[in-house]
């Protein structure tokens, strides 16, 4: 076995033990709900969806989600102390941070990619899978790549994951345009704005959307893990208890 | 407790500080934690054969340790293993195992998977080298059980193995005893023993002197992130001249033998208590040659004599006084 693949099987078993699988569904069931909740605007089908999109998928449901699985690929072994038995070895640091963002995307992509088809389907608005899919898997991707350096930087990595969702994408990205144009949740929403149906409503000025976005993204993953590498070459693993 | 100086100011003079063949060599390394100082420019190095590790908690053992095996970054000064930096290269860590003293373990692995996943980092071809491993510590039997299931003293074991099973040239074992029960502990105690004999540089450090002394040639001793000794504890305690050392001397005529010792020049002090005395002296050798003749002068027999502070734990309470 390479060590690229011993890295990747090694998150993949960290992130989700084998009696935890069902976790998976959790998202599932919050997407249906989310679906559902489209129900209660009177727009037509797509419109309604893609506003409900656009508050519960992109704002709530992938970020929380990414979250749960970016903490868990990295952050949480730097606090446990566990980290040093990867760190350990000859593996090229590079290979180290790709392993163990490939695992936690492979997850996010599990989790998540059905979750949102799913909750179009049950708000009948099926057409919007492809751009929806499409979205989810980018943003997922910078946003594991995100929670990755969060987790190489600080040990409370939780915390400041949840800062940088609410407190920077969230609240600063909303007033200006410059953050949300860094913003795995701005910009995944703005793929889905500019290739799904009837999603006009989210496009927004300032912020690329359609495949610029997906390029957007793209870029985003690649320099949070450029960083996240250059962050792990220099580490002060503590031990847990200090 | 004051570490400005040396404790041991006849140390420095040999260098027993540094090793013959250093693989691993520390050379003014200081490490701080925002106001705290955890290592100050300490200098020493460390080669084949068994290694103690010594000092009080927060001397700074665990720092040297992360340090040496590059978790830990020097704030200045430098760490060489094996002619390398453990920061900035990769291939030596091929070299390097760490046995940590937090028990944190991947809790959702089983111990064969943890060391498997190790083997597989480190490129090792040996198929059989996991089980071999996991058979060294004697956890054959529960490899396929969680390691989050795991005792202390197991958990600690499982680490060990993983530290083999790249069949490293260099180990660092941090309170690797912790919590194993007396039978693992000679068991581990043995097994270090016997790579260091291999020529492995072996650092190990530990509370529990009593097996550092049974494991170890020689000892570094860490007071407040400073040197404080350093080679075999009898030469430490030898270079301690000029601080009294105590011997237990037990004969039918305490009393009498114990006024004459006062007579002596080497011996400070003596106390007498329900037929042993406790003889204090700086020159030791001077007084156990002394005590056969002031015996047979008063008619007497020694029923007992032996040192009371010739071990590391007596040592080490001097060191730290």
């Amino acid at each position: 076995m390479t060590a690229a693949t011993a890295v990747l099987g090694y998150t993949l078993r960290v992130c989700l033990p084998a009696r935890r699988w069902w976790t998976l569904v959790l998202p599932w069931v919050a997407a249906v709900l989310f679906g559902l909740l489209s129900f209660a605007s009177d727009e037509p089908r797509q419109e309604a969806f893609a506003v409900t999109a656009d508050h519960g998928l992109f704002s709530l449901l992938i970020p929380i989600g990414c979250l749960v699985v970016g903490d868990a690929v990295l952050g949480a072994e730097m606090r446990s102390g566990t980290f040093h038995f990867t760190w350990l070895s000859p593996v090229p640091i590079r290979t180290i941070v790709l392993g163990r963002w490939l695992g936690g995307w492979l997850i996010s992509l599990v989790a998540l990619v059905p979750a949102v088809a799913l909750s179009a389907v049950v708000a009948r608005s099926a057409a919007a899978i492809p751009a929806l899919s499409l979205a989810t898997a980018a943003g997922s991707a910078a946003y594991i790549g995100l929670f990755v350096l969060i987790g190489c930087v600080t040990r409370r990595a939780a915390v400041w994951s949840l800062a940088v969702v609410f407190l920077v994408e969230r609240l600063l990205g909303s007033a200006l345009s410059g953050v949300a144009q860094l913003s795995p949740m701005w910009e995944s929403r703005a793929v889905y704005a500019g290739l799904g149906p009837d999603a006009e409503e989210l496009l927004r000025d300032g912020v690329p959307d359609g495949w610029a976005a997906v390029v957007r993204l793209t870029i985003i993953t690649v320099v949070v893990l450029a960083l996240a590498s250059w962050r792990l070459r220099h580490p002060r693993l503590a031990a847990a208890s200090d | 407790m004051s570490t400005d100086g040396p404790v041991v100011t006849a140390l420095s003079t040999g260098d027993p500080a540094f090793a013959a063949e250093a693989t691993v060599e520390v050379r003014d390394l200081s490490v701080w934690f925002g106001p705290k100082v955890a290592l100050s420019e300490l200098s020493c190095s460390f080669g084949p054969g068994v290694t103690g590790l010594l000092g009080p908690n927060g001397a700074g053992k665990t720092t040297l340790m992360r340090a040496m095996t590059g978790l830990l970054g020097p704030k200045s000064g430098r760490v060489r293993v094996l002619g390398r930096d453990p920061r900035a290269s990769r291939e030596v860590q091929r070299s390097l195992a760490l046995v940590p003293e937090d028990e944190a373990v991947p809790a959702g692995l089983t111990a064969r998977q943890l060391v498997r996943y190790v083997a597989d980092l480190h490129g090792v071809v040996d198929r059989t080298a996991v089980e071999r491993c996991l058979d060294e510590v004697d956890l054959t039997d529960v490899a396929d059980r969680k390691v989050g299931g795991f005792s202390k003293g197991m958990r600690q074991r499982v680490k060990v193995a993983a530290a083999l099973v790249p069949d490293p040239t260099v180990l660092v074992l941090d309170e690797p005893l912790n919590g194993a029960d007396p039978v693992q502990r000679a068991h581990l105690i043995a097994l270090f023993r016997r790579l260091g004999a291999e020529g492995r540089t072996v650092i190990v450090s530990s509370h529990v002197l009593h097996e550092v002394e049974r494991l170890a040639q020689r000892q570094i001793v860490l007071l407040q992130g400073r040197l404080a000794a350093a080679g075999g504890h009898r030469a430490i305690r030898d270079a301690m001249a000029d601080r009294p050392r105590r011997m237990l001397v037990r004969t039918p005529a305490a009393r009498q033998l114990a006024a004459s010792l006062l007579g002596l020049e080497a011996v400070s002090g003596v106390t007498v208590d329900d037929g042993s005395i406790v003889v204090s002296s700086s020159r030791a050798g001077e007084v156990a040659t002394a005590l056969p003749r002031l015996a047979r002068d008063l008619d007497t027999r020694l029923e007992e004599v032996r040192p009371l502070d010739d071990s590391l734990e007596s040592l080490f309470r001097e060191l730290v006084r």
